[in-house]
């Protein structure tokens, strides 16, 4: 009785996944209409590989506590549906289409504009530098203006830290909560704000970086500041020192070094995103490359694209070596 | 008049665990005194409770006639600053130079200002490198703390501890990461503090062997209650097995 009812629990979960898969899924990869009938013999597998080869959902359904350790199965099943399940979403919604990517008009497009990339145009490549130095000093001056503050808040923000009684539990609470907002809109986002804030231009895209270096590097400094040894914080609290002393004899040892190579990577991070900043009026060569790519220059395009790859490696470069460096 | 007195403490640690029952017992000047008992039985608690790195639950604790159970503030951290500490991990600032962790020891009273910029006076740059002569460390001043071996890091930290003129000394553990004879080295530093500048020290030890060669009075926790306060020639072969259990056998450490 029980095995018959985990039989028609996997033949109803069977049919769905594998109708789901032969009538929407192939259809879209190759064109064709599968036909309906396909689905039983499929169905017919799914069940026999659920029944005989143990991982079958139904039995799991019907079987009691004791014959199962359930919970552990059942969550590797529910694993195993939600991932099948979300490929299948996916597939769908993002719209993907192996037809188009391959087809002969899809093909054409890729190769005009890689045929464009790979001739550059160079007669911009004194207006792309300008554009670029730009682009590198927003990043900068965003880093430069954000560490301070970040440097300050992330001690409130540090668990270890705020242990003073009820009003910095609240304070160190709503602070985390307001990072986490500030952090969760994308720079671009605070680009738009700002630009119509300030106007399209390079502060506008130093303003939304600023803001969202302060969220990140806060984050991560006081993420360092609670994984500090909180042998000498006791030590330095014993020789009577005062509250900042503590903080900056016990804790901020501990962290500067991580805390240059954070802030050295997040102007790495900051010279892309200013690039991409630029799209919506952060100015530098982001801005410079949406022009372009609206005149449909693409040789210019192509000239920005290989300079914006030039400058990111080499800072990436950089910045690891620097960070290896300090380690 | 005692140094220390402590009367009916408890500490119950937020998780609802009595780490401390019930702990009375009073400190001469002068005193050598060693609490022991079996890992976990309370002992770093009641050190801390001592200079109130943590907050008694219950009990008071007096020093110098001076209530400090409650205390805070300006008060409260001149009570720490009259009590020197070391740890079994040395807890010194890594990356700073041996003087500099000396010099930390006078942070009670340096204003914040003057001390982040690191500006110490001449005068506590001496004091600094007089208890690095102490502990026979000195010409180590400028190497950073990191680069030290433990035994050498363990008297840097006593050095420190100095430098805050202590009525009293605090050490928790402070052997328990060493080899035996450095163990043996660092204790004799503790001792001739505690007989050539008449520190009372209070000392959290697991030997029994180093307990007998240095306390001159032991007290004994077991599972956060006071079961043995007397001399150490007192812990005979039946005290032992009710402090440290039935199963328990001496270790020597020589
Ligand atoms: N922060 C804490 N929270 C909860 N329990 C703790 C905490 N610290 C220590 N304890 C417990 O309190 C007891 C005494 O700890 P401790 O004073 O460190 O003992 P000892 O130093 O004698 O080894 C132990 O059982 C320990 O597990
Ligand atoms: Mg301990």
């Amino acid at each position: 009785m029980k095995r018959l009812f985990a039989i028609i629990l996997d033949a109803i979960l069977g049919s769905a996944v594998t109708s789901m898969i032969l009538l929407i899924i192939v259809p879209e990869l190759t064109g064709l209409s599968v036909a309906p009938l396909l689905v039983i013999p499929a169905t017919i597998a799914w069940i026999a590989a659920a029944t005989f080869g143990g991982a079958s959902i139904g039995q799991l359904f019907v079987s009691s506590k004791t014959e199962r350790p359930l919970p552990n199965g059942l969550r590797s099943h529910m694993g195993w549906i939600a991932f099948c399940s979300s490929i299948v979403a996916g597939w769908i919604v993002t719209d993907i289409s192996p037809i188009e990517f391959f087809s002969g008009e899809g093909l054409k497009g890729a190769g005009r504009i890689f045929g464009a990339l790979f001739t550059p145009e160079f007669d911009v490549l004194g207006a792309a530098l300008d554009a670029m130095v730009v682009t590198v000093f927003t990043a900068l001056m965003a880093t430069i203006v954000a560490v301070p503050m970040s440097f300050v808040l992330s001690f409130a923000a540090a668990r270890n830290v705020m242990t003073g009684g009820t009003h910095e539990r609240v304070f160190y609470v709503l602070l985390r909560a307001l990072l986490n907002i500030m952090r969760s809109m994308e720079p671009i986002i605070w680009a738009i704000i700002f630009s119509v804030w300030v106007g399209i231009g390079p502060f506008a895209g130093m303003l939304a970086l600023v803001v969202h270096t302060i969220a990140s590097l806060t984050k991560q400094y006081s993420e360092q500041i609670e994984d500090v040894n909180h042998g000498p914080l006791e030590a330095v609290s014993a020789t009577g020192a005062k509250r900042l002393q503590v903080l900056w004899f016990a804790i901020v040892p501990q962290c500067v070094i991580p805390f240059l190579s954070f802030t050295i990577y997040r102007w790495d991070i900051n010279v892309r995103m200013a690039t991409i900043i630029g799209f919506v009026g952060g100015g530098g060569i982001g801005t410079l490359l949406t022009q372009y790519q609206g005149l449909a220059k693409y040789n210019e395009v192509g000239t920005l694209v290989i300079l914006i790859t030039l400058v990111v490696w080499m800072l990436d470069v950089i910045s690891a070596r620097v960070r290896e460096a300090l380690r | 008049m005692s140094l220390l007195s402590v009367r009916n403490l408890s500490h119950t640690y937020p998780n609802g665990y009595k780490a401390l029952d019930d702990i009375s017992f009073s400190v001469e000047p002068g005193e050598f005194l060693v609490i022991i008992g079996l890992s976990g039985s309370g002992k770093s608690t009641l050190l801390r409770c001592l200079n109130r790195l943590i907050e008694p639950t219950h009990g008071t604790i007096t020093m110098n006639g001076q209530d400090v159970t409650h205390v805070s503030d300006a008060a409260l951290r001149s009570h720490r600053a009259g009590i020197g500490m070391i740890f079994q991990h040395f807890n010194l600032i890594p990356r700073h130079s041996v003087v500099k962790n000396v010099l930390y020891g006078t942070l009670g009273s340096t204003p914040t200002l003057a001390s982040i910029l690191g500006r110490f006076s001449s005068e506590q740059h001496q004091r600094a490198m007089e208890a690095l002569d102490v502990v026979g460390i000195a010409e180590k001043a400028d190497v950073r703390a990191d680069a030290l071996s433990g035994g050498q890091q363990q008297r840097v930290a006593i050095a420190r501890a100095l430098m805050q003129n202590p009525n009293l000394l605090l050490a928790d553990e402070p052997v328990a990461s060493l080899d035996p004879a450095t163990s043996h080295s660092v204790m004799d530093y503790l001792e001739r503090i505690n007989k050539d500048l008449g520190t009372t020290v209070i000392c959290n030890l697991h030997f029994l062997s180093l307990v007998r060669r240095y306390a001159t009075r032991v007290i004994a926790l077991k599972g956060g209650r006071m079961v043995f306060d007397g001399q150490p020639i007192e812990i005979t072969d039946a005290w032992f097995r009710t402090i440290y259990g039935e199963e328990a056998m001496e270790v020597e450490i020589r």
